[in-house]
């Protein structure tokens, strides 16, 4: 162990993206290793520092010397050092998939890895940092960036995509600077412990337009209802380990930064039950869309929407079985949707309108990609034994503890629905005669790795969740334990 | 006086807010929904700095003349934010004005009306 500075999660990926070009100027094939080198080192990091990470004791890092409140610091605590993980994991499995992506030349892979990198930088930053407007730059990187990997592929009508995503996400950045204007007026500091501390003397009034602002901004980065209309098009348009990359880090981060505002910063009245209602919303609105879809990968975007609903009610409840519940279902969401996304890629990789019905058939001569598709429809829908049963029996059991069941039976209605729609592709792959003259593109070695990487950690997960229940129940924990968290970054403050 | 010039920067911010807001909402072409974002973000950057401003404050600067003197300085905070901001809102100016070159291109128009392969 020589690295212990969670610094290097940004530090490095913000420096090799810049030196990408210049590197591919020596040597060309370096474009594709230098990214997979310094994801590879950035997981490998991120499991040692969350591994040994004692219990009450977040690795704190104070940038440029200079202590909370004043200075900007990186926290890398249970919660966030659990996302980040994720995050580094993801993208190391998203390089793998993508290596020698056969459609991606010299120039655009050039352009892709760099994109990549950077806004894996970006949402790593959201996670890691303790200062809220520091939170608000990291939030304008990642989806800057994001912008331009949805605008990646010139062919297809992805800046029309991209375009309506920017519009969406400028109007969000605005919404969040108010915020962060309005909360910096009243409290006179961006550090988010010290605002935390300082945010009980605000007038009621105040803070509840602070919390609005601040709701409908990181709601559009979390695909909340109804600001989500970008994702369908963004997640659509994009290549397919971008969509990938989309739903397990970009949803995450967006979703991060709605729970910690929230749970540590800003203490509203009221606010839980209006994230119940929305996430709510989300669901049923996602899932219904969901079932009308006849594009493979809206319908997976749209599913994706529905998921995150999921964890905004299930973060609504504000009990530890909730938070336990929500963090379980961000882990299996994280997983299994970039299976799919992954797996997607090369089944509409041969066909023009990637449409639902143009994959008849395809089981038999796209055997593994149909069954690592087949996986993930069976994870995400809840079937034991995949991981995806134990995010929804938590999430069930959690959702009875608060006495709430109107909402299980919504979500016993909705899994109804989830099964409908991806039942009706696995029939599609598997007992349809295939059509004429179908073109195959079967998955290159290291997609198959990939994939096969994702599947084991589900299947792994699904037969023993004890694997992950420890980390996520010490992640609970802290994110319960507000005090615990300002006093492990204002170790000096008397809590009078 | 003063305080007549504290409600002008005001109102000036939130006018300049609302009509970027109303650019971006209503106007059909995307240059003019581009400008829209630029105005509604100068608004932002204008509120925040009028926000950071005490009456009768100097110049941020900690220098020799000033040790040991009582002076009132403004709060320099929200000008560092609003630099931060500026270039932010630089950046996504540049990729916006891209994309609908972009769109331009395909389209042969910057109507928005007519741009609609995607359900919008």
């Amino acid at each position: 162990m020589v690295i212990t500075d969670p610094v290097y999660f940004i530090a490095l990926p913000l420096l090799t993206a810049f030196l990408l070009p210049l590197f591919g100027k020596i040597y060309k094939p370096l474009i594709g290793i230098i990214p997979g080198l310094v994801f590879a080192f950035l997981a490998y990091i991120s499991f040692d520092l969350y591994l040994n990470l004692v219990p009450g004791k977040p690795i704190i890092i104070q940038m440029a010397g200079w202590a909370p409140p004043w200075g900007i610091n990186l926290v890398f605590s249970e919660f966030s050092g659990l996302i980040v993980t994720l995050i580094t994991f993801l993208a190391f499995l998203v390089w793998v998939y993508s290596y020698n992506f056969k459609k991606v030349g010299f120039d655009n892979s050039k352009k892709y890895f760099t994109l990549l990198m950077l806004m894996v930088a970006g949402s790593i930053g959201v996670v890691l940092t303790g200062d809220i407007f520091n939170m608000f730059v990291f939030l304008e990187i990642t989806a800057i960036y994001s912008y331009g990997l949805t605008a990646f592929y010139k062919g297809r009508d992805s800046a029309e995509a991209a375009f309506k995503y920017l519009l969406l996400g400028s109007l969000s950045s605005v919404f969040i600077l108010l915020a962060i204007l309005l909360l910096y007026k009243q409290v006179g500091t961006l550090n988010m412990a010290d605002i935390a501390v300082k945010a009980q003397s605000i007038d009621p009034k105040m803070k509840s337009i602070i919390a609005i602002l601040f709701f409908v901004g990181l709601g559009i980065e979390a695909e909340m209802f109804p600001m989500n209309g970008w994702v369908p098009d963004a997640y659509s348009q994009a290549p397919g380990p971008v969509a990938a990359s989309f739903a397990g880090m970009l949803a995450k981060s967006g979703i991060y930064a709605l729970i910690r505002v929230f749970y540590t910063v800003l203490e509203v009245k009221g606010v839980f039950d209006l994230l119940l209602i929305m996430g709510l919303l989300t669901i049923i609105f996602a899932e219904f869309s969901a079932m009308r879809q006849k594009h493979l990968r809206r319908m997976l975007a749209y599913s994706s929407i529905g998921q995150m609903g999921l964890i905004m009610v299930a973060f609504s409840f504000n009990t530890k079985a909730g938070i336990f519940a929500g963090l379980f279902l961000m882990f299996n969401h994280a997983i299994i949707k970039t299976l799919l996304f992954l797996s997607s890629g090369f089944l509409t990789y041969s066909t023009k309108q990637k449409k639902i019905r143009d994959l008849d058939g395809f089981g038999k001569i796209m055997p593994f990609t149909s069954l690592m598709f087949g996986l993930g429809a069976f994870a995400i829908v809840g079937l034991p034994p995949f991981s995806g049963f134990w995010g929804k029996l938590n999430m069930l059991v959690a959702t009875a503890d608060s006495n709430l069941y109107f909402v299980i039976a919504l979500i016993l209605l909705v899994a109804v629905v989830e099964i409908v729609y991806y039942f009706k592709v696995i029939g599609r792959l598997y007992f349809r005669q295939q059509h004429k003259d179908v073109e195959v593109h079967n998955p290159t070695w290291n997609a198959i790795l990939a994939m096969s990487i994702l599947a084991i950690v589900i299947i792994g997960v699904g037969i023993y969740p004890d694997l992950i229940t420890d980390y996520l129940t010490k992640a609970t924990n802290e994110l319960f334990d507000k005090a615990g968290y300002i006093h492990s970054v204002l170790p000096n403050l008397s809590l009078n | 006086m003063q305080e007549f010039l504290t409600y002008s920067i005001y109102g000036t911010a939130f006018f300049l807010m609302l009509l970027g807001l109303y650019a971006v909402l209503m106007k059909k072409n995307l240059v003019k929904i581009v400008i829209g974002l630029t105005v509604l973000d100068s608004g932002l950057n204008l509120l925040f700095v009028a926000v950071g401003y005490i009456s009768g404050g100097t110049a941020p600067i900690f220098s020799p003349a000033v040790v040991g003197k009582h002076v009132i300085m403004t709060d320099p905070v929200p000008q560092a934010l609003v630099l931060t901001a500026i270039v932010i809102g630089f950046g996504v100016t540049a990729v916006a004005l891209a994309l609908v070159v972009r769109l331009y291109r395909k389209h042969n128009t910057t109507n928005i009306d007519e741009i609609k392969n995607l359900k919008w």
